[in-house]
C-alpha cells in the first residue's frame, strides 16, 4: 500500500472541503447553542438544524469527492498518479471518514455533553448515542454505494433511503424497551440493549465499508 | 525485451457491443508512435489497457517493465498522462496543482514547469475553472512533462484545440523529442499532428490493429498509380493493390508494397503509367480501413 499517495489524496479532499466543514462546524455550534437556550422550541429547531447541518456535509462530501471525481472527469487525472485502484479505494474511504467523522463526533459530543448537562434530559443520552451512530451508518451506506457505483441517482437513493432508515431505526429504538424505559428519566440509563444497538450500528459500518472494499478490489475497469 | 517501453502481448477485451482483440504491439524506447484509428475504434481502450485502468481479459502487457495492471502503481510512476478527457480541478489554480504533484514525482522538475507555464501563456495563480479549452489542454500536459515522465501518452491531446492552441501543443511536443530516452504514445484521429511528430505509425480499426510500421516505411510503400490502358486492355496484377478505382480506361491503383520496378512492369503489359502519386498519412490510412473493411464483408 502507497500510504504517501492515500494520504495525498485524503489531503486534496480536505482541502477542497476545508471551508464547508469549518462553515458546518460553525453552524452546528451555532445549533448546539440554541438547543441549549431556546426553551422547548429551541429545543427542537436547534435539534432539526443540527442533524440536517450533519447529513447535508455528509452528502456533499461523498458526492463532491466519490461521485463527482467521475461526473467532472477528474477521476481521469487522479488514476493517471502512481497508484491502483485499491489505494485509490482506501483513500476515499479514510478520507471521507478522517474529514467527517471529526466533524461529527464534536457535534455528536456537544449534543452529549448537553444532554448531561441539561437538569431534566439525561435520560435521552442513549438514545441520542444511538442515533447520532445511525447518522455515521447513513453515511457510510452513501460511500459504499457511491464508490461501488459511481453514479449519482444510486447515491442519492442511498442518500433517501439512509435519512428514511434514520427515522425508522429512531421509532424502532425508542420502543426498546431497556432504552424506552429510561427515555424520559433524569437519570443516564445504559441498558445491554443500548450496547447491542451500538454494536449492532458499528457492525453495519465495518459490512458496508469491507464490502465496498471487496467489490472495489474486484472491479476490472475503473474508467 | 528490455528496450520495449510498451509490449502488447495477444491482448483481448470484450464488451457487450465492442471487443478489443489479438492486439500486438512493440513501442521501443525512444520511440513516437502514432496512433491513429477512427472515433471506437479502439485506441482509448488500448490506451487505458496500458495504463491499467482497464484490465484486458487475456494477454498480457507490461510498461517500462512492469507487468499491467498488477505493477501499475510502479509503472505510472514514470509516465505522464494526458487524455481529451482528463479534468484538472476547476476549483484549485495551477500552481495548486503543481503543488500537489511535486511530492509524488522524485523527478519533478519545477523550473521546467515553470518555464513551459511562460512559454503556454498560463498564469499559476489562475482558477483552472477559468481557462480555455485549450489552456487546460496546455496545462495537463504542463503537468504530464514536468513529470519528467519516460513514457508519454497522450489520447486525442489535440482534440477540439484551436489552431493556434494546436500549434503551440505539437510544437512543444516536438521540443520534448529531444530527449532521445522518452518515448511518445500519441492517439488521434487527426492524422495531420501524428504525421508531425511520430516515427512509427500504428492504424487500429473496430478492436484490430490493422497496420503498424515506421512512418517513412508507409509513406515509401503506399503509392497511387494512374493508369491508360489501351482499349480492351486489363488492369495489371501488381503486388498489394488494395484497391482499383478511376475508371475502366484510366485506373487508379493504390498499393501498399509499391517499388519503382512497377513502372516497367506496366508498361510491359500495355498500360501507360501517367503518374505515381505520393499518399498522406490520411489517404493511407483511409484506403487501409477500406480495404480491410471490404475484405471482411466480402
Amino acid at each position: 500500500m502507497n500510504y504517501s499517495m492515500v494520504k495525498s489524496l485524503i489531503l486534496k479532499d480536505w482541502y477542497f472541503h476545508r471551508r464547508a466543514i469549518l462553515l458546518s462546524l460553525a453552524g452546528g455550534v451555532v445549533s448546539l447553542g440554541i438547543v441549549a437556550l431556546g426553551g422547548k422550541a429551541g429545543f427542537f429547531i436547534g435539534l432539526v438544524f443540527l442533524i440536517s447541518i450533519i447529513i447535508t456535509i455528509a452528502a456533499t462530501l461523498v458526492m463532491n469527492t466519490l461521485v463527482g471525481e467521475r461526473e467532472n472527469q477528474t477521476l481521469a487525472f487522479v488514476m493517471s498518479l502512481p497508484i491502483s485502484y485499491l489505494e485509490y479505494t482506501t483513500a476515499k474511504i479514510l478520507g471521507n471518514l478522517l474529514i467527517f467523522v471529526p466533524f461529527w463526533l464534536t457535534l455528536v459530543a456537544g449534543s452529549l455533553a448537553l444532554i448531561v448537562a441539561a437538569p431534566v434530559i439525561h435520560g435521552l443520552f442513549a438514545f441520542t448515542a444511538i442515533m447520532a451512530v445511525e447518522i455515521l451508518v447513513s453515511t457510510c451506506l452513501m460511500i459504499a454505494v457511491a464508490l461501488v457505483t459511481e453514479s449519482k441517482g444510486w447515491t442519492i437513493s442511498a442518500m433517501i433511503a439512509g435519512n428514511l432508515a434514520i427515522n425508522v431505526v429512531g421509532y424502532i429504538v425508542a420502543h426498546i424497551p431497556g432504552i424506552a424505559n429510561g427515555m424520559w428519566g433524569k437519570a443516564i440509563q445504559w441498558s445491554p440493549a443500548a450496547s447491542i444497538s451500538l454494536a449492532t450500528e458499528f457492525a453495519l459500518i465495518a459490512l458496508l465499508l469491507g464490502g465496498a472494499l471487496f467489490i472495489q478490489s474486484r472491479k476490472r475497469e475503473f474508467i | 525485451m528490455n528496450d520495449l517501453s510498451v509490449h502488447f502481448d495477444g491482448v483481448g477485451k470484450r464488451y457487450p457491443h465492442f471487443s478489443l482483440e489479438n492486439i500486438h504491439l512493440e513501442l521501443p524506447t525512444g520511440s513516437i508512435m502514432g496512433f491513429i484509428g477512427a472515433n471506437g475504434a479502439g485506441k482509448s481502450t488500448t490506451i487505458r489497457i496500458l495504463m491499467g485502468l482497464v484490465h484486458q481479459d487475456e494477454g498480457s502487457v507490461r510498461v517500462l517493465g512492469h507487468s499491467m495492471p498488477a505493477e501499475q502503481a510502479a509503472a505510472k510512476l514514470d509516465i505522464g498522462f494526458v487524455s481529451e478527457d482528463m479534468r484538472l480541478y476547476g476549483q484549485a489554480t495551477l500552481a495548486w496543482h503543481m503543488d500537489f504533484l511535486r511530492p509524488i514525482y522524485p523527478r519533478w522538475d519545477q523550473s521546467y514547469a515553470e518555464e513551459l507555464a511562460r512559454r503556454f501563456d498560463l498564469k499559476l495563480q489562475q482558477k483552472i475553472k477559468g481557462l480555455s479549452h485549450g489552456q487546460r489542454v496546455k496545462a495537463a500536459l504542463l503537468l504530464a512533462l514536468a513529470r519528467s515522465p519516460r513514457l508519454l501518452v497522450l489520447d486525442e491531446p489535440t482534440t477540439g484545440l484551436d489552431p493556434v492552441a494546436r500549434v503551440e501543443v505539437l510544437d512543444e511536443l516536438m521540443a520534448v523529442l529531444a530527449d532521445e530516452d522518452r518515448t511518445i504514445l500519441f492517439s488521434s484521429h487527426n492524422t495531420l499532428d501524428v504525421e508531425q511528430i511520430s516515427d512509427q505509425i500504428t492504424f487500429i480499426d473496430r478492436g484490430r490493429i490493422i497496420d503498424s510500421d515506421d512512418k517513412e516505411a508507409f509513406l515509401d510503400r503506399w503509392r497511387r498509380l494512374r493508369l491508360v490502358l489501351p482499349p480492351d486492355g486489363v488492369v495489371p496484377r501488381l503486388p498489394g493493390v488494395v484497391e482499383v478505382g478511376g475508371s475502366s480506361r484510366l485506373p487508379v491503383l493504390t498499393t501498399n508494397r509499391y517499388e519503382p520496378v512497377m513502372v516497367s512492369v506496366c508498361n510491359d503489359l500495355g498500360a501507360t503509367v501517367q503518374a505515381v502519386d505520393s499518399m498522406t498519412l490520411e489517404e493511407i490510412f483511409v484506403a487501409n480501413v477500406h480495404s480491410r473493411r471490404e475484405r471482411l464483408t466480402a
